[in-house]
This record gives structure tokens, C-alpha cells and sequence, in this order.
């Protein structure tokens, strides 16, 4: 699969075929994910949710030193103006001390633009953007309205680029190209892949000096990258890179909070380590097709079962399986004795997740097989071929209800009123609605949290421990709070406003 | 420069969404309305993290956040047209969601591919015989303006549509605009105060957005003797509006903040509807008396310490207007720059400088028009001079600045206090405080003070 050549890369709905509506069991998702039978379900009934342009920006600007322009209405973007700190924060977490806060721009297209076109606009805003920040990219968001009136925003980069020393990568993220948001994560890689990798040259010794050749291949052939796309906070950062340091290997992390100018590197890798299929599919295929860097993408460390298995891929590639069941060992013998003062608060406990695909199977396998928390039903933002490894732990479960969807809180209170959980683990903007129904809430990701490897699980189980010991201010708003659904819609089929399209387009 | 030309070609950090975010909020903020979103799928997403995260961290309210109900445009419906979507939405929502008044917001794409939405209002009209909740449109595409458009756009649509006219006039009724929910992010408890105050002297009055206030003062609306818009900006279009279907007169006229100015408001409210001079003048001596025994709390330390700061306030037009005079009148402070931050057209510059005469002491030489967060610093070190080694160099000193969050970065670069007042603020938690009025301004003071004594 190389897309480098074209200017936009496929969407998710064409070249994955996914699915975002559908609520059963997990076989008949399965199933029909492979025969291509729900990608293209809807739902006559939603509700808001979010679009590519958003995630991709936000991915773009947690690269330091770059500007960020929104080439749009002046509404697109404006999710930032909750965020202001949080890429500082972010930066600072990784030592960077001199870590600005999100810079964005937005060409705030007026209904002039609409007749006469943006690019004066965007050429505008580049230059200026240059001028004030002196930035190593600027990342273009090409927004709805500007893709229907016939912006070329590829143009006006590339008229550009001469006159300005940062390197400019427009992105066509338009929220009304795709349904899935997670398009967002190709465009962005695209962009890299195109812009910042496509353009950099090795850099060449000035003198040759052959034992130091040595020394540095040596050095390559045991460096990895570590792929983060903003959903890793810098401790989960630092707990996989201490796992894959005690197998003897040296990782980079990339592509969010690490300045472009060391992008360079992520050809020389020996392997990329994806945690999460959702993220990177799209970018290791590439760099193995572009630079020979292979890769794995199997699962996301996460529990017991999928940190063993994400590690034995590594090792496996490295030929050190050996040594890496001898770690997995010490750390499963230091960690079950952990955990085993937290276990009784959890006996008995059931719990509902709702995230990311990957996330959310390899979560719900992690709270049966790790704490003994039973899981009641998953929601998933989307469906795709990489789901199956991390269903797996749920085949044949009738007890399990699955349930995919983005965001759409309608479906969910119908269920959960359904289940009762004693516990929710969720995203964001889904996590409230259950703790208005009075159950409380674990947020399943978070810049400032663990979740991942060996100290992730033992950081969730601690967590859900205190959550569990006090809930009274959930129980509080469940009796105090009012959703917005009639009665009758509990009564009702929590799927009935999906709509089936058989037809495999 | 930005400064220099009349809309600038961009803008950078934005301190506002597009109508679309400010339509949400002011929907959001009725009682039991629900907005239906006909836009593409992730506008709704998006504006949602202006109006909560932003707004000190305003919740989903009722049905807002990831409940709001929308169509979500996709590539179909460019090709083909989002009508049909948007019927199919309407009628799925009349059986799912629990509302009184539903609002149709309109975003970009739908009003780029020209979808006939007053068609599809028409038709889910003819079928209200079955009690279905009243529906109204909003127009809230991103290019036609910012966040307060689309407040002003939803209050056009209900004072059309959903105010019912009347040609009797209540005596003494009066309705409060101007006050825009999520976007002020003290909406709830300025509104609150500003209706205490003119309960205080005698006056019925209606605020629309606060948990007092029902959907029934809303329709019954019309037989207001005066609409009080209290911004010079926002709402002023839709009192227009409101004059033209319902014959009701407006006042415009500036937020009150702290006794001085909340007196003269009041006052002036009065003259405007021949209100009792001795039972008005009463209640202002009580509300000043009690005012000055909480403010004139702050006097030994203000005394022994030396409060006074200079000032840069970084705010929308409605707020610099308020902050400046009370910086001035009440804290005895030293405004040196005022950065206006909503776009405005260059020949309606010299009007909102003309609102700070009586605020500032030289309001020309105060005000600038600026909206990009990294040119603050900029405007001011042309005004005052710059570090130039000298020993007698006189620094920009003690100082204080009143924006949003936004601004703290460059509160710390001159190393001054810094207190988020204006939108956004994603630092603070707002639930029922306000900044109007007498109780507001005891906030405000409570609040500027408590940020000068944080390290003690
Ligand atoms: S107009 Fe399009 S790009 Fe902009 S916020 Fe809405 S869906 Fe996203």
C-alpha cells in the first residue's frame, strides 16, 4: 500500500471499510466486518461527535515548534481555547523547559472568502505565522468550507515553501470527508511521511570514521520507535521504554512531542512499535514500503495477557524471546502481589467500557483476567479488521453486549440503565453520561495517568480501588441530575435507530 | 499589521467560536431547549470544548455536550442535499429526546449546499397538532460571524417565532439582553445580580438564562415596557429585531460593575421608565452602604502593602468597557492599555473608544484593537517604554492584567499578576458567581485581591 504519491490519502471508510454503528454480539460483528456488510450503517437518530480536523490538529500541534492554521470559519479549531495549557504541560512533562502552549491560527474565511476563495488568506497567516514564531513546521488544516468553495491549499504551499524556512505540510482533514475520525491519524502521518521524511536527507559524517560506523550500527540495529499519537502521557512513555530497555533495546518515541527536526531518525530504526493499530497502521506500512523499517502493531500493552503478547512480538522480531519471558515473568511475580490487596474491593464488581477499539478490548480483558471485575459490555468508537486480536478473550461470551458507536450517549444510557455496572471506563465527553446515571467513572485515557504495561495496570487497579471506596459524589448526581431522554426510549430496542445497509458498497 | 486594516487576514488563538458554538451555548442555556444541529459531524464536537472546557468548565447542562442531537453533513449530503437528513433527525429526536422548544442551528456546509430549511420548518409545523415542542431556525454558519453572532442569531429567531406579540404593555416588566451564556462565562451569576438589582427598584424582570427563569417569561416576552441590552454589542441586533415584531423599546448600555457604575445604571433605568425617585435613591443608599462595609475590607492591607497596580486588560468589547471603569472608579487603579479583542469594523472604532470616556483618562491613547494573544506585549511597549538598561529606566511595574487565560503567559513575561475574567478561561471553575453589579463586584475585588496575596 503506498499512498505518498497523491496529495490526499484514502479516508478510513474506503480503504478499511469499518464500522461505527452496530449493537449485538461479537460474533455477528466479526462477521460481518469481514464480509464488508456494516461499513456502511448510519443511524436515523445521533447526536454530535467529532471530526477529523479536530484530532488531526490536535496531533499536529503536540509537535513542538509548529504552528497549527485552521483554513476555515473561525469556529473550526476553537475546541483549542479548552486546551491552551495542556500541550505545555505535555512538553514540560518531557523536559522541554522552554515549551510554548498550543499555537493556532485560524484564516477566519468570511462570507467574501466564500465567493472570492481563502488562499490570500492562508498565504497571510503562513508568512505571519513564520515572522512571530519562527517554527520548524506549519501544519494547514483544510476545513470543511474551504474544500467545498475549491481552496488549493497544496498550491499555496508549495508557492510558499521557498520563502519560508519552516517546513509546510497541509493536511486535508475536512470533517465531512469521512465518518471516521480516525482518518485523522493517516492524514497526519501522510503529511510527515510526505513533508518532513520525503525532505530530509541523511545527514552525512563530515569525516568517515569507521569504528564510530561501527559503533552506530551496532547501536541501530537494537533502536526502536515507540509510536505515540498524543494518547500516551509521558508516563506510560516511560514505563514502555523501561520494558523495552530490560529486553536491551534503545527506543525513540514519536511523532507528538518530539520536534520535527529529529524525525530524521525514525528511518534508521530497526523496528517500529506500534501500540495501537487504530493509530499507526497507515504509518509503519509506509515506512516498511519507503525506508525497509518493519514493524509490529499487534496489540496495546495493556494487562497482562496483551503486555506479554506485545513484548514476545517485539522479542520475537529481535530473536530474545528468552529473555523477554524471563522479564515477563519477574514483573507478573512482582506485580500479582501488588495487586492482590486490591483485588477483594473488586470481587463481585461488573463494569461497562467505551474507548477506541484496541483500548477498549485489551481494557476489558485487563479488568476480567487481572482484577477479577467482570465486564458486562463494550463499546467501541469503531470496528475495524485490527479488532480481532483484542476481542478475542470476549468469542462466545453472550454475557458480553457490544456495542459500537462514537460518542452517541443515547445508546449508551439505554444500556447501561439495562446493566447496572457497578464501574465505567470511558472517553471523554462519554465518561459524564454515565456518571449522570450514577455510575461512577475511571476516564480510560489521560495525559497525567497510567495505563499502559506493568505499572499501568497496577495504577488502574489502584485507582478503580479509590474510586470504588468512595462513589457518593456519583450517587449524588445520579439523584440530582435529569437526562434529557423520554422514558419510553429506555423501553426501547437500544439499537433501533441504526440503519442497516446491506448492499456492500 | 492587524491593527492597520479593517478585518485581518487571520487570526491567531481566536477568543471566540463561530456562531455556531454561540448558538449551542445560548440554547443550552434555556430551560429544557434542545438544539438539533444541522452541520457536519464534528462541529458540534468541536465548539462543544469552547463552550464547557472554555466557559469555567460549564457542563453538558441539560442536553448539550456529546447529547446534542445533530444531522451530521457528510459527503451525501454536499452531493445530494441534507434536507431529507435533517426530516429524518427531526422526527427521530421528537421520540427520543425530552424537550420543550427545539432549535434548529444551522453550520457551514448546510448553508453552503443551500438546504431549503425553511421548508422543513414549515412542514414539521403543519404537523403540530400532535404537541409536538415549538421549533425555530437559527442561522449560524462560521463564515457570517463569531460566537455572539449566534447568540444574537438564536435570540432573532425566538423573538420571530416563539415571542408571543402582544400590543399591551406591562408597566414596569422588563426583559434583560446582552448577557451571552458560556461566552461571558459569569453569564448565570451576573444575570442573577443584575435581576436582583432591578427587582430593587420595583421592576419585574426577566432574564431568560438563569434557573428562575421558565420557557413561559420567554414567550410571554412581549408585553415588556423596555428591552435592556446591557453590552454595546451583543444582542443589540436582536433588540432591534424585537422592536420591529413586538413594538418594544431597547436601552443599551454598559455591564454595571462595582456601586458607582451599577448606580448610575440604575438611575438611568429609572429616568427611562418614570420610576419613583425617593424609593429608587432609598434602595441605592442601602445597597452602597452594605457594598463599601465588605470592599472597604481590603483597606489595611491595601493601605499597608500598596495595592495599586497598572493595568492591561485584554477583553471583549462589553467587558473592557465595564473592567476599565471599575479599575479606574473602584480600585483606584492605572488601565495603560486596553486590548480590544472581538473584531470590529473599522468605522465603528471611534464609537467604542468614545465608550471609555469617564473609564480611562486618555481612552485614544489607552485602547487598541487587538486580537492575536502574541501581539499584547507589543501594543503595550509602544505605549510605555521599553527596558533600556538605564538605572533610572521607570518598569512597567507593580502590574496586574485582567484577559482570559490566554493572556497568563504574558502576565508572567512582564512579571505581573494575572486574573481570567474574560472569555476563555479554562483555569478557573465558574458555577454562580458573577462580576455585575454590587455583590459581582465584591467578587471581582475578592478575587483580583486574592490573586495579589496567593503567596503569602
Ligand atoms: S466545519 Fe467541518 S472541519 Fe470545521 S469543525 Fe465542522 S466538521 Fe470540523
Amino acid at each position: 500500500m503506498s499512498y505518498l504519491h497523491l496529495k490526499v490519502p484514502p479516508t478510513r471508510d474506503i480503504r478499511l471499510r469499518p464500522c461505527n454503528a452496530y449493537g449485538g454480539n461479537l460474533e455477528n460483528l466479526v462477521c460481518g466486518q469481514k464480509e464488508g456488510c456494516l461499513s456502511n450503517n448510519g443511524r436515523t437518530f445521533a447526536q454530535t461527535t467529532g471530526c477529523q480536523l479536530t484530532l488531526a490538529m490536535g496531533m499536529a500541534a503536540s509537535i513542538p515548534n509548529t504552528v497549527v492554521i485552521y483554513h476555515g470559519p473561525v469556529g473550526c479549531g476553537a475546541g483549542s481555547l479548552g486546551l491552551a495549557g495542556q500541550s505545555k504541560m505535555s512538553q514540560q512533562a518531557r523536559g522541554n523547559d522552554d515549551a510554548v502552549g498550543r499555537v493556532w491560527m485560524s484564516t477566519n474565511l468570511s462570507e467574501v472568502d466564500i465567493v472570492s476563495g481563502g488562499e490570500k488568506k492562508l498565504e497571510a497567516a503562513i508568512l505571519e505565522a513564520e515572522r512571530r514564531f519562527r517554527p520548524h513546521a506549519i501544519f494547514i488544516g483544510n476545513t470543511c468550507v474551504p474544500a467545498i468553495i475549491g481552496d488549493d491549499i497544496d498550491n499555496v504551499a508549495t508557492r510558499l515553501q521557498d520563502r519560508v524556512n519552516a517546513r509546510i505540510i497541509p493536511l486535508h482533514c475536512e470533517g465531512f470527508k469521512t465518518r471516521f475520525v480516525a482518518t485523522a491519524y493517516d492524514i497526519v502521518y501522510h503529511g510527515i511521511l510526505r513533508y518532513l521524511l520525503g525532505n530530509q536527507h541523511d545527514r552525512k559524517p563530515i569525516i568517515e570514521d569507521e569504528a564510530a560506523q561501527i559503533a552506530y550500527e551496532l547501536r541501530r540495529k537494537k533502536t526502536v520507535n515507540l509510536l505515540n499519537v498524543g494518547s500516551m502521557g509521558y508516563v506510560d512513555e516511560v514505563e514502555l521504554v523501561r520494558l523495552l530497555n530490560a529486553i536491551g533495546l534503545e527506543a525513540n518515541v514519536y511523532p507528538c512531542f518530539t520536534s520535527p527536526e529529529k524525525f530524521v531518525k525514525v528511518k534508521d530504526a530497526a523496528l517500529s512499535i506500534s501500540i495501537c493499530a487504530t493509530h499507526d497502521d497507515y504509518f509503519v506500512e509506509h515506512l516498511k514500503e519507503h525506508y525497509g523499517v518493519p514493524y509490529v502493531l499487534n496489540t496495546i500493552p495493556i494487562g497482562t495477557d496483551n503486555v506479554r503478547l506485545w513484548l514476545l512480538d517485539v522479542a520475537d522480531f529481535f530473536g530474545i524471546r528468552e529473555e523477554a519471558l524471563k522479564v515477563i515473568a519477574a514483573e507478573e511475580a512482582e506485580l500479582n502481589k501488588a495487586l492482590e490487596p486490591l483485588r477483594k474491593s473488586f470481587v463481585g464488581k461488573t463494569a461497562f467500557v467505551s474507548t477506541g477499539e484496541i483500548r477498549a478490548g485489551a481494557q476489558a480483558c485487563m479488568l476480567e483476567n487481572d482484577l477479577g471485575i467482570k465486564v458486562v459490555g463494550i463499546r467501541a468508537h469503531h470496528y475495524d479488521e485490527f479488532g480481532e486480536i483484542v476481542f478475542e478473550n470476549f468469542k462466545d461470551r453472550d454475557d458480553v453486549t457490544i456495542n459500537v458507536a462514537a460518542n452517541q450517549p443515547f445508546e449508551q444510557v439505554n444500556l447501561l440503565r439495562r446493566l447496572k455496572p457497578d464501574l465505567y471506563l470511558g472517553h471523554g465527553n462519554s465518561n459524564v453520561w454515565a456518571a449522570k446515571q450514577g455510575v461512577p467513572v475511571l476516564p480510560i485515557y489521560g495525559p497525567n495517568n497510567s495505563y499502559l504495561g506493568y505499572k499501568g495496570i497496577f495504577e488502574v487497579a489502584s485507582r478503580l480501588e479509590r474510586i470504588l471506596s468512595n462513589p457518593r459524589w456519583y450517587n449524588t448526581l445520579g439523584e440530582t441530575t435529569q437526562l434529557p431522554y423520554k422514558e419510553s426510549w429506555y423501553e426501547q430496542d437500544p439499537y433501533l435507530y441504526i440503519r442497516q445497509t446491506t448492499e456492500a458498497a | 499589521m492587524s491593527t492597520a486594516t479593517d478585518r485581518p487576514p487571520f487570526i491567531e488563538k481566536p477568543r471566540f467560536s463561530c456562531p455556531l458554538g454561540g448558538a449551542m451555548a445560548t440554547v443550552g442555556a434555556l430551560p429544557k431547549a434542545v438544539a438539533v444541529l444541522h452541520a457536519s459531524q464534528g462541529c458540534g464536537g468541536n465548539s462543544n470544548g469552547a463552550i464547557m472546557q472554555a466557559a469555567g468548565h460549564l457542563g453538558s447542562g441539560y442536553c448539550g455536550g456529546a447529547s446534542i442531537p445533530a444531522s451530521g453533513i457528510g459527503e451525501q449530503q454536499i452531493v445530494f442535499g441534507g434536507a431529507a437528513r435533517l426530516e429524518e433527525q427531526l422526527e427521530s429526536t421528537l421520540e427520543v429526546i425530552d424537550a420543550e422548544l427545539l432549535v434548529v442551528i444551522t453550520g457551514c456546509t448546510a448553508e453552503i449546499i443551500g438546504d431549503d430549511i425553511e421548508a422543513v420548518v414549515r412542514s414539521y409545523r403543519a404537523a403540530a397538532a400532535d404537541g409536538r415542542p415549538p421549533l425555530v431556525h437559527a442561522s449560524a454558519a462560521g463564515f457570517k460571524g463569531n460566537s455572539y453572532f449566534g447568540y444574537d442569531s438564536v435570540l432573532q429567531a425566538l423573538f420571530r417565532d416563539y415571542v408571543v406579540p402582544t400590543k399591551e404593555k406591562k408597566k414596569g416588566k422588563i426583559n434583560i439582553w446582552g448577557v451571552t451564556p458560556a461566552l461571558d462565562v459569569f453569564w448565570e451569576g451576573n444575570l442573577i445580580e443584575l435581576r436582583r438589582v432591578l427587582e430593587g427598584i420595583g421592576l419585574t424582570v426577566n432574564t431568560f438564562f438563569t434557573k428562575q427563569d421558565t420557557l413561559a417569561d420567554l414567550r410571554g416576552a412581549g408585553d415588556a415596557e423596555l428591552n435592556i441590552v446591557v453590552s454595546p454589542v451583543n444582542g443589540v441586533a436582536a433588540a432591534e429585531v424585537f422592536k420591529e415584531v413586538h413594538g418594544v423599546d431597547h436601552f443599551i448600555t454598559d455591564l454595571p460593575i462595582g456601586a458607582k457604575a451599577t448606580a448610575s445604571f440604575l438611575r438611568e433605568v429609572a429616568k427611562r421608565l418614570d420610576l419613583d425617585n425617593d424609593e429608587v435613591e432609598a434602595f441605592l443608599v442601602a445597597e452602597k452602604d452594605a457594598y463599601y462595609h465588605f470592599f472597604n475590607r481590603i483597606s489595611d492591607s491595601y493601605a499597608d502593602l500598596d495595592f495599586q497596580r497598572y493595568l492591561v486588560i485584554v477583553a471583549d468589547t462589553t467587558y473592557a468597557v465595564s473592567l476599565a471603569s471599575f479599575a479606574t472608579h473602584e480600585l483606584g487603579w492605572l488601565p495603560k492599555l486596553v486590548a480590544v479583542t472581538d473584531p470590529t469594523d473599522l468605522e465603528e472604532r471611534a464609537a467604542v473608544v468614545e465608550r471609555f470616556t469617564g473609564g480611562l483618562a486618555d481612552p485614544k491613547e489607552t485602547v487598541v484593537f487587538e486580537a492575536d494573544t502574541s501581539q499584547i506585549s507589543t501594543r503595550l511597549f509602544e505605549r510605555w517604554p521599553k527596558p533600556d538598561g538605564s538605572k533610572y529606566y521607570q518598569p512597567f511595574s507593580p502590574a496586574f492584567v485582567i484577559g482570559s487565560r490566554l493572556d497568563r503567559e504574558f502576565a508572567e513575561s512582564i512579571g505581573a499578576g494575572h486574573l481570567s475574567v474574560t472569555y476563555p478561561i479554562s483555569n478557573r471553575c465558574v458555577l454562580n458567581r458573577g462580576y455585575a453589579g454590587y455583590r459581582g463586584a465584591l467578587h471581582l475585588v475578592e478575587d483580583v485581591i486574592s490573586a495579589l496575596v496567593v503567596n503569602r
